[in-house]
Order: structure tokens, then sequence, then C-alpha cells
């Protein structure tokens, strides 16, 4: 019995410890999917941003480039970029981490320049704590992109410190005014490099960027009729998708990117429609005596926010995409409309007008959490980065409309576009 | 017995340690996959002055002409005003609305657009769709006093196309109007 009662004891204990050790084992296995070091979790609210050293980049375009990149780190908010004053170790010399952690660096970029009119651009960045180059790279381009080329090389750090996509390579489609016309421009995100389109017409509404980011959709007024039109980046050629006599207001894209959600009273009630761009098949969603407009369709095309008046003052609400289960969003103030979505599908901005004021607002999508983002000036036409970081948005705050982004905290807001232009109807690209 | 235990817990612990960081370095020494936009930037990526859009080729037409009854007509006709947010014809406009009308049924071979606009107050889409609305009340305004409704036809201009830009009562209402213009003949 003894024998036996010591042989169950031992054997309790032999499984004891192979459970123990196989559990352990599995921990040690979901632990290596914890992969490559994760410098800054951008989901998380705890503010700390982190010291980077760019340094200035050996050659020719060198502190462009590095200018470019300091600025565009420094706009996300999670970097804190060092003065170059400070640094100890120049550009021609290697990385050396002792040269780094002495000021407080915890990453570095460095780098170097050849070429006059090609160039040839080598980049690496350091972890110091770790006192090796974590990612290395060179970049080829003409002269006469060098912004897009430094930008590229943002996204690329970026995505390395935070495993994200960056936003530094997008372009903003927006409305601006020239000689009493509102005309249809794009400028990259940081208002550089303004342009405008050649298009008809003395008017044109928000443009809405197809998911690609190769086609904008517009709606213009052209001899007394207002059109939907779509213009293709790739061909530069704008179609007509849709007119009729009353007014046709273009809503966003549908995520297949043929099919577009707009407005139009053209038997003269104001409906909501979806058209297939591929075949131009329009299908009525709502049908109502009251003014239903500015259609929003949520990112995964599930659900579409839009403005009514049904209630007797513009609201928001929100229905499925067949225009069924129509529920309203807004219950505070008289005056809500301009909803936009947020491409991560989880908050909508919109404009709500408060002691004359026109100010930018943001809720979840089931109308909870409504907080004010804005406070001075007249703020108009709201939408998100692509990252769903920052909201762009018009406001006339300095007297002369301008285009402005901020955080979607609310924080930071500032100018992008000069202020000899009156813009409006901002509009982030996808990528 | 427990001392044996106790050492495995520290051989383990150690093990998943040594193993998770030597599996970060690891990791991270490999290159990162390529980002989404190419590294190369080629010239396709245009950032070059946009060139107009293309425009479709048009027909040269021949435009008829119509010969015009040389009767008087006023140059312009009178705007007609709105109280703020709303679409409803005030009785003060009525008296122009009247002579409009007149005038219509006068010249009957004349076409009508009737443009509804808003002031500055309110945003672009919304204050389109009150426009337009502005310029139906108008419109049927008209055809219950005897114009025929297809020689009417109306737009909407929102606020986009202000007479002033003042930010005052004044201003406002000049802007909040109705506005016509004769388009042609009708067919």
């Amino acid at each position: 019995m003894r024998k036996q009662n010591a042989k169950i004891k031992s054997l309790k204990l032999k499984v004891l410890i192979f459970s123990f050790c196989f559990s352990l084992f599995t921990f040690n296995s979901t632990l290596s999917t914890c992969d490559a070091k994760i410098y800054i979790d951008i989901t998380s609210p705890s503010g700390k941003r982190l010291p980077i050293a760019v340094q200035e980049l050996s050659g020719g375009e060198g502190k462009n480039i590095s200018d470019i990149i300091s600025a565009d780190l420094d706009f996300t908010g999670l970097f804190h970029c060092l003065d170059r004053a400070s640094f100890i170790e120049t550009s021609v010399h290697p990385f050396n981490p002792g040269n780094w952690s002495m000021i407080g660096a915890e990453a570095v970029v460095k780098g170097s320049v050849n070429g006059d009119q090609n160039l040839s651009v080598a980049i690496s960045l350091y972890d110091v704590f770790e006192s090796r180059e974590i990612f290395r790279r060179e970049y080829k381009g003409e002269k006469g992109s060098v912004r897009l080329l430094a930008h590229t090389i943002s996204n690329d750090i970026y995505r390395q410190i935070t495993g994200e996509a960056g936003i530094f390579t997008t372009r903003v489609a927006f409305v601006a005014e020239d000689e009493g016309k509102k005309g249809l421009y794009i400028m990259d995100w940081d208002g550089s490099g303004i342009k405008r389109f050649g298009i008809k017409g003395d008017f044109v509404l928000t443009p809405h960027w197809s998911k690609d980011g190769s086609k904008l959709l517009y709606s213009s007024e052209r001899g007394g009729q207002w059109g939907i039109y779509l213009l293709e980046f790739t061909k530069m050629t704008e179609k007509n998708i849709f007119s009729s006599k009353g007014l046709n207001m273009t809503g966003n894209f549908f995520p297949d990117g043929d099919e577009i959600m707009l407005s139009s009273s053209r038997d003269e009630t104001y409906g909501l429609y979806s058209l297939k761009i591929s075949d131009l098949r329009l299908s009525r969603i709502t049908s109502s005596r009251w003014i239903d407009i500015s259609p929003a369709v949520s990112p995964d095309g599930k659900l579409v926010a839009f403005v009514s008046d049904r209630g007797g003052t513009p609201q928001i609400y929100i229905m499925s995409r067949n225009g069924y289960d129509v529920r309203r969003l807004t219950f505070e103030g008289s005056y809500n409309t301009s909803p936009s979505w947020s491409p991560a599908g989880d908050k909508i901005v919109f404009v709500g007008m408060y002691s004359g004021k026109r100010q930018i607002f943001i809720f979840n999508t089931d109308g909870s959490g409504l907080a004010q983002l804005t406070e001075s000036g007249n703020n108009e036409d709201p939408s998100f980065s692509p990252d769903s970081r920052h909201i762009i948005f018009s406001s006339d705050r300095d007297g002369v409309n301008g285009i402005y982004i901020m955080r979607t905290s609310g924080e930071s807001q500032k100018r992008i576009t000069p202020s000899w232009l009156r813009t409006f109807s901002p509009r982030w690209s996808p990528n | 017995m427990k001392k044996f235990f106790v050492v495995v817990l520290v051989l383990a612990l150690g093990l998943i340690f040594a193993g998770c960081a030597q599996k970060a370095a690891t990791k991270s020494e490999q290159p990162m996959e390529t980002a989404q936009k190419a590294a190369a930037v080629e010239a396709e990526k245009k950032v070059e002055p946009a060139a107009p859009a293309k425009e479709e080729p048009k027909k040269v037409e021949t435009m008829a002409v119509k010969e015009v009854e040389a009767k008087s007509a006023p140059l312009a006709f009178e705007n007609i005003h709105f109280d703020f947010d709303k679409y409803n014809i005030r009785d003060d406009a009525k008296p122009a609305l009247k002579s409009t009308a007149d005038w219509l049924v006068k010249n009957k071979s004349s076409k009508m657009l009737i443009e509804g606009h808003c002031d500055e107050r309110g945003t672009s889409e919304y204050n389109l769709a009150l426009g337009e609305r502005r310029a139906k009340s108008t419109r049927d305004y008209l055809v219950s006093s005897g114009v025929t409704k297809d020689r009417l036809d109306m737009v909407s201009y929102g606020k986009e196309k202000p007479l002033c830009n003042e930010h005052n009562e004044d201003c406002w209402q000049k802007n909040r109007r109705a506005q016509f213009t004769i388009k042609g003949a009708a067919k």
C-alpha cells in the first residue's frame, strides 16, 4: 500500500510539473508574437512623445529633406524632434549610441544624399537603447519631387516606430475661390504644391475621393444646372455622371468604388439616391416631403448618415444603406448638418450652429459622446484624415476662409492654406 | 522534490525571457516589408502642374436667331426677399411678383430662370436646398398668377453667390432672395 501511495504521489507531482512546464511553453509561444519592438503605441493615451533626433543628411538636398521629415514627425504629436544644435555627432560620423543617449534621444535618423538632379538618398534609423540600426533603405527620385521623396521616408520611419501607415504622402482636394468663381484644387496634405484643375463651371461643391485615390466626385453648377461629375486622375478626364432639373449634390462612394450616394430634387421632392457609375443606374433610397440631403456612406458601406429637416429643423439621421431603420442622431441644438465618417468607422464629425456660429462637433456613431471641437469663427465641412487621427475643415476665424487641421481631440488647430486664397470644403485623400 | 520543482521553475522562466528577447531581436533585424508607396519615386507619380481636364469635342451648330417683339420690358426684374430660414412668399414680395408675372403673361415667348439664394449663415449644402425651396415657392406663385410652368426654370445657388459680404442683418436680408433672368425664347 505504501509503495502504491508513494508511486501515486510521485506521479501526481510529475503531472503537476509537466502541466506547469507545458503551460509555460504555450505562454512562451504566445509571447513570441511580441515580434518587432513597438516604440510608440499610437492607441495608448499616455501622451509621452518619443525623443527622436533627425540629423541633417549630408549632401545637397540633405537639409531640405531632414527638415521635411522633422516637420512630418512633429506634426503627429507622437514625436519630440530634438534640436539639431544640441547634437554632438556630425552627419559624416558613424552612429555612436553614446552621443545620442547623452542628449536624451531614443531614436536617430541619419543619412546621405547623392546626385544633383537625380537624387539617391540613403536613410538609416537607429535604436539608441539597443545600440543598433533597425531600418535602412535607399530612395531614388528627381530633385523636382524631393518633397514627395522626403514624405515617403517619413512614412517609412513612422511605420517602423508605430507599426502604422503614415499620412505624409497624402493630398487634399478642395474648393477655392478665384475672381468670384469657385474651382476644384488639390494640394499636399501640408498645404504645399497647390494646383487647380482646369474644369468648367463657376461653382463646385465638396469633392469626394474614391477609395483607391484615383477619382474625384463633385457637384458643379453649369448653365443654371447642378450636375455630378467624375474626374479621373490617370486620364485627367471629367465625365458628367448625373444631371437633371433641380438640385443635385453628390455624396461619397460606397466601398466598391462603383456606387455613390447623392441627393436630388429632380421631381421637385428631395430624395436620396444611389447611383451605379458603371451603368448609371439610379435607385431611390428615401422619399419624403422634407429636405433629405448630404448622404454620407459609412466606411463599411452598410450605413448612411444624412441631413433631414423631417423633425422641423435640419438634424443628422442614420439609416441602413437601403433606407430602412432611420434613426435620429442629433438632439442638441436646432441646426446640425454636414456629417462625415472616420475611416475607422467609429466616429462621425459634423457642424452644429450655436449662437449664430457654426462649430465642429464629434460623436460616436450612435450619437453618444458628443464633444465640441472648435470655438472661434465659423467652421464648416469637417472630414477625417485616412488614419482617423486628424480632422480637416474650413474656417473663417482669421478673416479669409482657410483650411485647417486639428487632432480628433480638437488640439493643435492650425491653418494649412495661404492667406491669399479663399479655400473651402477640404477632403483628405485615402492614400 | 521541492528544490527540484523550484529549479525547474527558475529554468523555465529563464528560458521564456531569453527566448522572447532573442525572437524580438531576430525579427527586428530582418528588413521590414515594403511600405505602402514604392521607395523609388517614379516620374509617373506626377507632382507637376495638373493638365487641364480634357474637353469633350464640341459640335459647332448654327444658332437660330428669332425676332423679338419690340415691346417695352423692364431690364431687370425686382428681387424678392425671404425671412431667415423660411421659403414662404411674404406679403411684401407679392407686388413685385405680380409685375413679373404680368410681363411674362404678355411676353409668352420668353423663358425665365428663377434663382434661389440664402445668406451666409448655415452650411453650404443645406443652404442650397433652402435656396431651391425659395426658387420653387416663387415659381409656384408665378404659376398661380397665370404663367405656364414649362417657361419657368429654377436653380439654387445657396450662399455661394452673395450680393454683399457684410455680417449684418441688412446684408443678410439682401442675400435671402429670389432673382430673375430671362433665359431666352420658349420653344
